[in-house]
């Protein structure tokens, strides 16, 4: 890897910091050159393409002091256009980084500099904003330090050593590949985790019944994150040792998640950490054994080293916990600390099952439920709820009493203790109160998905469908955040600071990332007080990809230099986060071709579905279908469509369908329209009435989840067609399929998907 | 589908079977491990080896291992990071602390070095048994002599907490027999020592606490005593809520109990533990309000 070590990372900032003091007494100018260049790494023994800046992932850590002007110089040295953006920062708007919405994107070969005063302090980090560039290395830690004199400086806390520390993931697929198998339902992600949650996985883990419900609510798999990473990452490397350290050195870490799609458990093997601060923001300080950070959060905590000649281990896990990354603190033998153990999703869905209502919405059974305080997942977790077992235990069902003496072995309760840090634990050291007098402006959003087709969105709009919201400079703004989606989502606000409601009162913690829970309700709020068009959003960048956003633009402000056509531009910005998904497959087997072609974005489908045999009497077919998603969940699409077929009569002679209609099956030249309906079971049903009267009515099912790898399907409609099929998932591009159709045969093939 | 998976099976396997222990670019080191005993070999050479990429020879006597391993694929570090995440220290990694402790007591290597921390240990816990005695002793005195300056709910409440405490820990047993204590404690309060807010509460709850506390001391089915101590945990609201406290004390909420409909409980800690549902669900539920 081509990481440079942390001395030279820190000696960067530290010359140019000397050199401009010397300079400038009153406000420092602080000067950063930026080269983003395309690069070749190689984390997982493959060579990949990255983007480095001044030739290293993670970007370099930026540093000031507040009071400090930042200018910061981007030269673009890709073959695309790229942009910056300081998270969490409070910046002009024309500096804040999102293309199409604060400035045009920087074209390659530009250079474009962004100038701004340095006013508050704190652990931040910056980011491209610019499509999926943040997942292959566009992520770095930038650092604002108090002065001395500040009265907010904490002893202790603000004078020890410290060390940023960047989480990131790393896919060797390429995140355009990742973005559209996700929209494409691709389950070569859950394979690779090894979280298909198949029949057979169902049934010898005791919860055939649970996949049944689970299926017949018309749920897919569930999991708790989307994309399969190979390797979790601090700082740019999977494994770091920071051997300066001494026992009974005090360390802050200053981490910020600078992962695409990714939460992290943390946790450090030499005893408890004290958080002290959250998103750039002091908190009063906490013990906890655990925390959980969010997708572009940041948190401040204070470890120690407990003994000489023993270095410890920081460990941070994926949310998912199939991956791992460790920072060893110290000298000498590494004392680790124990892994987290794997999830147990039977149980994930068997909660699920209960809390999802028919129409895909989540029902929180009056649960007042907010601020991480009451994570459903812990069911999940065995470190919380006892192992796995392989015999049916008791039933978990809500409705039932719980009795659960079963579980209180020894092991467990050891866990009884663990702090696991929650926001209702973190409290402002100072007061975050609103201007008083200031006029409230309440607004609520839903947040709504749809796993299956990898819709996210806000009160079921995408970005693509609505406009700014206006506010005005001057209001206290309170919004009420609802998560109705199976997901949590880590909500971010550009520009400002929000105090979220967590019943500290006065002393409400300041943050700009908020992550909510599925079926948690949030109160944020914040006052008006920096003109512009600020972005809101799920920082999950595949959910921010896929529209889950918004504008706040304040109304009446002045124009930014950087954008004379606003309109044109949101223009652009909208259509970044609704864009056509191709998939295509095929199956080349014995009996014929089978096949289809898909363009796909958030509310359209146009869809072509063909079988060619190889000879007349099998026949040739096409089906092309142009729908439109109806509803949050998507269930309904009516569609229009036509029909080709020619074939000489064969295996198969049906002249009729069931209505006793004649069936022009071996000629057929026919408009039609339809609807397909997604009903339990994930089995659509479809009518189609073509242009000469006649009318089809179908069933098909495909990829049940037969054991990890293994997929069956079917279909039959009223034309006396049938079909039924298994497929064995090769890999993420190709199966080995057989089959039996009606027009066809019995055939055996290779199945190619894109 | 299933004869061509049992194919490229039996290809795969025959094809491999003349390899099966040959590991390339083979390097070999020597490494100190921890251990006791042969399930400590067993154990170390499990979470060492990798098929056709490294393999461990672990001794006993001399506690060195000879590890073995494709240079191209692995390295020592990864191979010794696996047997300390099983347990085992070794120069380069130590175990976590939990998982060694989870170590068949055979193989619990550290016992020699253990007893003398042991040793000292012991003396403190001695010293605390000690003290609890006091305690005990001196709680005693208070209920007998010195009545008038605390609160004689004070017992009250302190059995109340242990019963909740043994709900955290689903332990049947000890609520069973804290709630007995708590049914003698109720009957020794003189309510003409109470304060006269005290009295007016005690009047409207005692009965229905002695009947909750009287109920959880009969059984020792934790559903059941769960299910007794939503009403014991309301009665003792009322009363803790006039009663002064020395430091304060938690009204917490699990919405998920008492069939979804919700129930509360006291703590003397702003941390949740509920004792409605004990590890199952340890963190569930909130703080409604802290009486001081």
């Amino acid at each position: 890897m081509s990481i440079p070590n942390i001395v030279s990372k820190k000696m960067l900032p530290i010359a140019i910091f000397i050199l401009a003091t010397q300079i400038l007494y009153a406000q420092k100018i602080v000067h950063y050159d930026l080269y983003v260049r395309d690069t070749i790494v190689n984390f997982t023994g493959k060579e990949k393409r990255a983007i480095a800046v001044n030739g290293q992932i993670p970007m370099p850590t930026l540093t000031f002091t507040e009071g400090d002007i930042a200018e910061i110089v981007v030269h673009n040295q890709l073959k695309e256009s790229t942009s910056l953006h300081w998270h969490g920062l409070y910046v002009p708007n024309k500096e804040d980084g999102v293309p199409y919405l604060t400035q045009l994107p920087i074209k390659p070969n530009e250079t474009f500099t962004y100038r701004f005063p340095i006013v508050q302090s704190g652990t931040h980090w910056y980011h491209s904003h610019s499509g999926l560039q943040e997942q292959i290395g566009m992520y770095g830690s930038l650092i604002l330090k108090k002065k001395t004199e500040d009265k907010t400086f904490r002893k202790g806390i603000d004078n020890i050593p410290q060390v940023p520390v960047v989480l990131s993931e790393w896919t060797d697929l390429k995140p355009e590949n990742v973005h559209r198998m996700l929209h494409n339902a691709s389950d070569w992600f859950a394979i690779k985790k090894g979280t298909t949650q198949s029949y057979t996985e169902a049934i010898s883990a005791g919860h055939f019944k649970t996949k049944l419900i689970n299926e017949w609510k018309r749920m897919l798999a569930m999991d708790v994150s989307d994309v399969y990473y190979e390797k979790v990452l601090i700082n740019g490397e999977n494994e770091s040792q920071l051997s300066q350290f001494k026992a009974g050195d005090k360390i802050r870490l200053r981490i910020s998640n600078g992962g695409a799609s990714s939460y992290f458990w943390l946790k450090y093997a030499g005893g408890k950490m004290t958080v002290v601060a959250n998103d750039g923001n002091d908190v009063e300080p906490v013990e906890v054994d655990r925390l959980i950070i969010g997708v572009s959060e940041t948190y401040d905590v204070i470890v120690t080293i407990p003994a000489e000649n023993t270095a410890y281990e920081f460990l941070a896990t994926s949310e998912d916990r199939t991956k791992s990354t460790s920072l060893y603190l110290g000298d000498g033998v590494i004392q680790l600390t124990s892994p987290m153990p794997k999830l147990k999703y039977f149980e994930g869905m068997k909660m699920m099952n209960t809390m999802m209502k028919m129409d895909g919405s989540m029902n929180d059974m009056g649960m007042n439920m907010s601020l991480q305080k009451m994570d459903m997942n812990t069911v999940m977790y065995p470190e919380i709820s006892g192992k796995p077992k392989m015999k049916k235990k008791n039933d978990m069902n809500m409705d039932d009493k719980m009795n659960h003496s079963e579980h209180s072995d020894s092991s467990n309760n050891q866990q009884d203790d663990i702090v696991t840090l929650n926001y209702g634990m973190l409290k402002a050291s100072h007061p975050t109160t609103l201007p008083k007098n200031a006029q409230v402006r309440e607004l609520r959003f839903e947040l709504t998905g749809n796993m299956n087709r990898y819709v996210w969105s806000m009160d079921n709009i995408v970005l693509s469908e609505t406009d700014k919201i206006l506010i005005k400079k001057g209001e206290n703004v309170r919004i009420t955040l609802y998560n109705n989606s199976m997901m949590r989502h880590p909500m971010h606000l550009h520009g400002h600071d929000f105090r979220v409601l967590n019943g500290q009162g006065e002393y409400a913690p300041l943050k700009n990332v908020l992550d909510i829970i599925p079926m948690e309700t949030d109160t944020i709020e914040f006052n008006a007080n920096l003109e512009g068009d600020w972005f809101f959003h799920c920082h999950i960048l595949y959910h921010m990809m896929a529209g889950m956003n918004r504008v706040f633009s304040y109304e009446n402000q002045p124009p930014n230099p950087y954008l004379p056509n606003k309109t044109l531009a949101y223009k652009k910005l909208q259509a970044e986060s609704n864009q056509l998904h191709f998939m295509a497959e095929n199956d080349f087997a014995t009996n014929g071709n089978d096949g289809m072609a898909m363009l796909q974005n958030t509310r359209w489908s146009f869809g072509t579905e063909w079988r060619l045999g190889y000879h007349d009497v099998h026949g040739y077919e096409s089906e092309t279908h142009i729908g439109r998603y109806i509803g949050k969940m998507q269930w309904l699409m009516p569609f229009i469509g036509f029909d080709w077929r020619y074939r000489k009569f064969g295996i198969d002679e049906q002249e009729t369908n069931l209505f006793n209609q004649s069936n022009s099956k071996d000629n057929r030249n026919l408009f039609s329209a339809g609807i397909n309906y997604t009903l339990p079971m994930l089995v659509i049903f479809q009518i189609e009435a073509f242009h000469n009267g006649d009318v089809r009515f179908q069933l098909m099912r495909e990829d049940i989840p037969v054991s990890k790898r293994l997929r069956a399907g079917f279909m039959v409609n009223t034309d006396k067609e049938y079909m039924a099929g298994l497929r064995y998932i090769v890999n993420k591009n190709m199966s080995v399929s057989t089959h039996y159709d009606s027009d066809m045969g019995l055939g055996v093939g290779l199945s190619i998907n894109y | 589908m299933k004869s061509i998976k049992i194919f490229l099976a039996i290809t795969v396997m025959l094809s491999f079977t003349g390899l099966n222990a040959q590991i390339k670019n083979a390097k070999t080191d020597s490494v100190k491990i921890f251990g006791n005993c042969g399930m400590c070999k067993a154990a170390i050479e499990k979470a060492g080896n990798k098929k056709k990429i490294a393999k461990v020879d672990w001794n006993k006597e001399s506690k060195m291992a000879t590890i073995t391993y494709d240079a191209k694929k692995t390295n020592r570090e990864e191979i010794l990071k696996r047997i300390a995440l099983s347990g085992y220290d070794n120069e380069k990694f130590l175990a976590p602390n939990d998982v060694y402790a989870k170590l068949p007591v055979c193989c619990q290597y550290k016992i020699e070095v253990r007893t003398e921390v042991k040793k000292e240990e012991a003396k403190k816990d001695s010293a605390k048994i000690e003290m609890t005695d006091d305690q005990t002793n001196h709680n005693h005195s208070k209920m007998t002599e010195t009545k008038k300056d605390v609160s004689q709910l004070k017992t009250v409440f302190d059995n109340y907490f242990a019963i909740k405490d043994a709900l955290v820990k689903t332990d049947g047993n000890t609520a069973s027999t804290m709630a007995k204590e708590l049914q003698r404690a109720i009957g020794h309060v003189q309510m003409d020592k109470l304060s006269s807010e005290e009295h007016i509460a005690w009047m409207k709850v005692m009965k229905n606490l002695a009947v909750a506390a009287e109920l959880i001391a009969d059984t020792k089915d934790v559903s059941q005593q769960r299910e007794y101590f939503i009403a014991l945990s309301k009665n003792m609201y009322l009363l803790i809520k006039v009663s002064k406290q020395e430091t304060p004390v938690y009204y917490q909420h699990c919405p998920m109990a008492n069939n979804g409909k919700g129930a509360n409980w006291l703590s003397k800690e702003s941390a949740i533990k509920n004792p409605f549902y004990g590890s199952e669900m340890l963190s569930c539920g909130k703080t409604v309000e802290t009486i001081k």
